[in-house]
């Protein structure tokens, strides 16, 4: 019993850091309709970026956060602005092969930079715990769970109550209209791929402090944001939260009933049943 | 007059001196996620092709011939390193072949080897399924997978309390699926009991319900078999979840400079292996000894070698002596050369078993104070193995 609770705290710890990572694609797919494959790539340069603060600059990871947010938040409005622009009004195909271009751009970019060598976010406190009857729980997975639901609400909350959250709304919903209303859409596009970016260097920074980072880590992680983007829903930032909640949940309890080879086919198999009974999402609109 | 006798005088000069270049080809991992393994292999051919030809070269048939270097960039994906094989044996017609890192890769890669009927000696696999197919064309310098926790296991029947109780768990490539099925037999020789035998999907990052597992079963050893990011993680998982086994093992990582250096002082304590360390008493008839290689190699590069830059190494000095005892470059005779060499090296001795492979004990190693310390290498202690760990919290 105690080894199940055990478990069920990892995965609910885990489903926390899955939905930060999943929140930036989500958002950018849901109002942009742009599938970002390069979202993996972003979240690695987050990771480098915390990682050169605190071992450069002698800043705490967690107090990085906010400046990698910032320099992220910079490439991804740069990104959209000067590449993703141009083929915004095109099919979708485009933005799929532009995207992935990106990714392998950056990657290899990140291999000439940094060297394949790993690299791993250590403060003084990266291995401290607490214990919560007789389970362990890891300070630093804890916070990163907290900033994860905190910047999901928060971003919830902007896209609803702020005139740029509700500009960003309107620009998905309905282009012509929103333009009528002053909408600048190339602004507008900018600030949510930016805003998207800065969500993913944040996961970056925190996925550096509970894993390793390298050059590489960037391809499967967009492919589990992107299984846990369908699963919450693109309608409903909240959405995410459900879907990280319930991927961390059941790939913990796989490993631990049938086998850590299986994880990836208990998420990936989550995936397709989702698609096959409720696909907008598990939170999203049921038209 | 005297000009054209001069001409004539120089060209025989020429073609009596001339001599051919001997050319190796490999494909290694340059970029793409072994990189941080494969950059090894580079530089070992590499130091090893400049320390050889500055030396004269090899030695062919009464002329010394300069070796040369064909490496491609296999991008760590195993089917253009086959592709890249086969290129360097149809188009850029190389003589011999060095290998790629990581058991996978020499799998498909040997075949490409054999069906052509050129030798390779590689340093970068050590699966024993490499070695189950009858094949005579390739060699390795690596020892068998499955041999790889043998010192370890031997060294935790003489401590005292001894362990009795082990979780193993290794990830699902060759290499690692060799090694588990190795240990597995000698854990039960050794009469220790394995309360954990999971296999976990290659490039997994989350270990946390491994790790709980191990605790609730009271594990008093683990025992890893996987790749150096996998191992990373384990550590740093390990300790956040207060995880504190009397003693582990991994089968990767602890050599390595740069994983040391990534995990800082969590990495203390790590047990490891490894069939070769920079000792003076491995006399070497290019680089003097093991240890000036070792930091040679550190001056040349930034960093300090491990088993697999020596590993690649002994590759190229393997096939130098067999080329010289074969007395030409005809791959056939140079295969039968090989199969017989045995010479002292920086490596140990390197002399290939009938399978191909050659045969080197693994010295048990620990990091402590970050240094890497020998611990036992099948008779006595060499050193005093930290044991039992003490819990994280009070490291």
């Amino acid at each position: 019993m105690q080894l199940l609770l055990q478990v069920l705290a990892s995965g609910v710890l885990l489903g926390g850091l899955y939905a930060l990572m999943a929140l930036g694609l989500a958002l950018v797919w849901g109002v942009l309709n742009i599938v970002n494959l390069s979202h993996g790539a972003l979240i690695m340069l987050g990771a480098y970026a915390t990682y050169f603060l605190f071992t450069g600059a002698h800043i705490d990871p967690f107090a990085a956060l906010p400046i990698t947010a910032v320099v992220l938040f910079v490439v991804g409005y740069g990104i959209q602005r000067g590449i993703l622009n141009l083929v915004i009004r095109g099919p979708m195909f485009n933005t799929l092969l532009i995207t992935f271009g990106i990714e392998v751009i950056l990657t290899y970019l990140a291999q000439l930079w940094f060297s394949a060598d790993f690299r791993a976010i250590n403060p003084g406190y990266a291995g401290s715990n607490f214990a919560v009857g007789g389970i362990t729980i890891p300070l630093v997975q804890v916070i990163s769970f907290a900033i994860a639901i905190g910047l999901t609400v928060a971003m919830w909350l902007f896209l609803l109550h702020t005139r740029i959250g509700r500009g960003i709304r309107a620009a998905a919903q309905n282009l012509v209209a929103a333009r009528l209303y002053g909408v600048d859409p190339k602004r507008i596009y900018a600030v949510t791929f930016g805003l998207g970016a800065a969500l993913a260097g944040v996961a970056g920074g925190l996925y550096g402090t509970v894993s390793q980072i390298n050059p590489y880590i960037g391809g499967p992680l967009t492919a589990k944001s992107f299984a846990i983007a369908i699963i919450g829903g693109l309608d409903n930032p909240l959405g995410v939260i459900v879907g990280g909640l319930c991927l961390g949940i059941v790939e913990s309890l796989t490993a631990l009933y049938i086998g850590p080879t299986y994880r990836d086919v208990a998420s990936f198999g989550i995936l397709v049943l989702v698609l096959i009974v409720r696909p907008s999402g598990l939170l999203g609109r049921t038209t | 007059m005297f000009r054209f006798v001069f001409l004539a005088a120089t060209l025989c000069f020429a073609a009596a001196t001339s001599a051919q270049t001997i050319t190796f080809g490999a494909s290694v991992q340059l970029t793409g996620p072994v990189a941080n393994t494969g950059r090894y292999y580079k530089d070992a051919y590499e130091f090893a092709v400049d320390k050889i030809n500055a030396a004269g070269g090899v030695k062919v048939g009464g002329a010394q011939s300069k070796i040369a270097l064909k490496l491609l960039d296999n991008q760590s994906d195993v089917n253009l390193s086959v592709r890249q094989y086969a290129q360097l044996l149809s188009q850029d017609k190389v003589n011999f072949l060095l290998g790629p890192f990581a058991s996978n890769f020499v799998l498909a890669d040997s075949s490409i080897a054999e069906k052509a009927q050129v030798p390779m000696v590689q340093g970068g696999g050590a699966s024993d399924e490499i070695y189950t197919r009858s094949y005579k064309y390739i060699f390795g310098t690596l020892p068998a997978a499955s041999d790889y926790f043998g010192s370890t296991i031997e060294a935790m029947a003489k401590l005292s309390p001894a362990p009795k109780t082990v979780a193993l768990l290794y990830a699902d490539d060759s290499f690692d699926v060799s090694v588990a099925k190795g240990t597995r037999e000698l854990l039960q020789k050794a009469g220790i009991k394995a309360v954990l035998d999971q296999r976990y999907s290659s490039n997994a990052s989350d270990f946390s319900v491994v790790l709980s597992q191990i605790k609730s079963a009271n594990a008093e050893a683990v025992l890893v078999a996987g790749h150096e990011t996998e191992v990373l993680n384990f550590i740093r998982q390990a300790k956040s979840l207060g995880v504190s086994p009397k003693l582990y093992s991994f089968t990767v990582g602890v050599p390595s400079a740069d994983f040391r250096h990534a995990l800082g002082k969590d990495a203390n304590g790590a047990s490891g292996m490894t069939a070769w360390l920079p000792s003076t008493s491995l006399k070497d008839p290019w680089f003097g000894d093991a240890e000036a290689f070792a930091r040679d190699w550190k001056a040349k590069f930034g960093y300090d070698p491990d088993y697999h830059a020596a590993a690649g190494v002994a590759a190229v000095e393997a096939f130098v002596k067999a080329i010289e005892a074969a007395g030409s470059t005809d791959p056939k005779k140079v295969r039968d050369a090989l199969a017989k060499v045995s010479f002292d090296s920086l490596y140990g001795h390197i002399a290939f078993n009938d399978k191909g492979q050659i045969s080197l004990p693994q010295i048990m190693i620990q990091i402590q104070n970050d240094k890497v310390v020998p611990i036992f290498a099948g008779k006595d202690f060499i050193n005093k193995l930290e044991y039992p760990l003490p819990p994280w919290s009070q490291r």
